[in-house]
């Protein structure tokens, strides 16, 4: 295939031409730059000491390095021992480099596991066994009603990143709020996600599910507020009465009275 | 020399190894180097430019089709009677490294952290038990 392009209008057309298939999934291109000096200029602003506290919140120091450490652009090995340099005790980077490990860790399930990372590693802790098999259209249209999520939606598919938060309340409303298998979730994740990862996304959606963990995750308007700035509840249309009201018992009642029964 | 060139090898670039550090371009940096898009992938069209900006970086041919049938027309055309490539956990990784009737020399990626034996993944916490300590060492590696 051609390896000369004048700029990347001329890829992208060049692209959209010889894949027409993926094109027809969806016709974005991310601004997200490929490459390895791409990935060498974001490792220079990464800030280890600051992650800790900040990398819940959507605004917070995270590295977006995801695509580059993906695709073996960048080693695990060298974000880290980069990240040693930028502090003066290795414990200030501990948060940091325990989220890498995460990625080792996924890697290594994936070797034991192979194609088993798509299957139900345990049974839902939910006390629900009646989840559709398909994602709702609403979802991958973006018009749920629901800002945020709808928000996240078009990011996905627009932008091929979601910070860590948003996949995890997304993940969360597609299996507990709307009861859909995880699988469905995952798919459509892997195809838009310039860090698709079989391993990192199949078993983060488990451990949302509560198929790879000891019990459901999932979250309230107020936690959704709080790490957001505010900036998607203020302006959503089920503001006040959308289906993440409520304290964690509440929406714990809502949403698993039979596991809670048992 | 033709025998040399017999041994020659055929660099074969996927999907976890697309830097121009990886292994096989350090241990052959004269070889060449092929990228195949697998027919079989179902991404959307962003991931693909993404993937193809990073190759473009790189000294790779870039070829499409079926991966091993490229790869063998590839050496063959190239008089390559061996591939090289980095280790992966994809089971379709491994289905068209043992379709391949050619020798293949598998390279380990650089680690994250070195842990000996057998390592308990049944939950994160009892990994990071053990890996915690090497993975705050530049390296990965506990001093012996
Ligand atoms: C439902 C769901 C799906 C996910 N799918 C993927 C995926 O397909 N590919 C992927 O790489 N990550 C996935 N993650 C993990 C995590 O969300 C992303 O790695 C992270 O948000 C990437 O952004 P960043 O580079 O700014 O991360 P940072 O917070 O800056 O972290 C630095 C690096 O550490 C690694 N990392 C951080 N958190 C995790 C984690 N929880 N699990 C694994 N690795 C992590 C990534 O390589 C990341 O680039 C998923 C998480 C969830 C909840």
């Amino acid at each position: 295939m051609r390896r000369d392009f004048t700029d990347r209008d001329d890829l992208v057309a060049y692209l959209r031409h010889e894949f027409p298939s993926a094109a027809a999934i969806d016709p974005h291109v991310s601004p997200i730059l490929g490459g390895r000096r791409q990935a060498l200029g974001l490792l220079q602003q990464i800030q280890p000491a600051r992650y800790a506290a900040s990398r819940n919140y959507l605004a917070g120091a995270v590295t977006h390095l995801s695509p580059y450490i993906r695709h073996g652009v960048l080693t695990l090995a060298e974000v880290r021992d980069f990240a040693l340099r930028r502090v003066a005790n290795p414990f200030e980077a501990l948060k940091f480099i325990t989220e890498l490990a995460w990625r080792d860790y996924w890697q290594r399930l994936y070797t034991a596991w192979g194609r088993g990372i798509a299957l139900d590693r345990e049974p839902y802790k939910t006390g629900h066994t009646d989840y559709a098999d398909t994602l709702p259209p609403d979802l991958r249209e973006a018009r749920t009603g629901l800002a945020c999520m709808d928000a996240f939606s078009r990011q996905l598919q627009e932008t091929g990143y979601l910070h860590n938060h948003a996949r995890m309340w997304m993940a969360a409303y597609v299996v507990h709020f709307r009861r859909v298998r995880w699988q469905a979730g995952a798919e459509w994740f892997l195809q838009h996600l310039l860090d698709g990862d079989p391993a990192s996304n199949h078993l983060s959606w488990q451990w949302v599910a509560s198929t790879f963990s000891h019990r459901p995750y999932f979250f309230n308007r107020e936690n959704l507020e709080k790490y957001t700035g505010g900036s998607y509840c203020r302006e959503c249309p089920a503001r006040g009465h959308c289906d993440f009201e409520g304290t964690y018992d509440e929406l714990s009642q809502r949403l698993f009275p039979i596991a809670l029964d048992s | 020399m033709s025998s040399a060139n017999a041994s020659s090898p055929l660099l074969w670039i996927h999907e976890d190894c697309i830097s121009p550090t990886s292994p096989p371009f350090a241990e052959y940096p004269l070889a060449p180097a092929v990228w195949v898009w697998d027919d079989s992938l179902d991404w959307s069209l962003k991931r693909i430019v993404f993937v193809y900006e990073c190759l473009l970086e790189l000294p790779v041919a870039i070829e499409r089709g079926d991966p091993v049938a490229v790869l063998q027309s590839e050496a063959e055309r190239m008089g390559a009677e061996r591939i090289v490539t980095v280790q992966s956990p994809s089971p379709r990784w491994a289905e068209i490294r043992s379709a391949l009737r050619l020798p293949v020399e598998v390279l380990e990626p650089i680690p994250f952290v070195e842990l000996r034996g057998t390592v308990d993944l049944k939950r994160f916490s009892r990994y990071w038990k053990r890996a915690q300590t090497p993975a705050l060492l530049p390296g990965g590696t506990s001093p012996s």
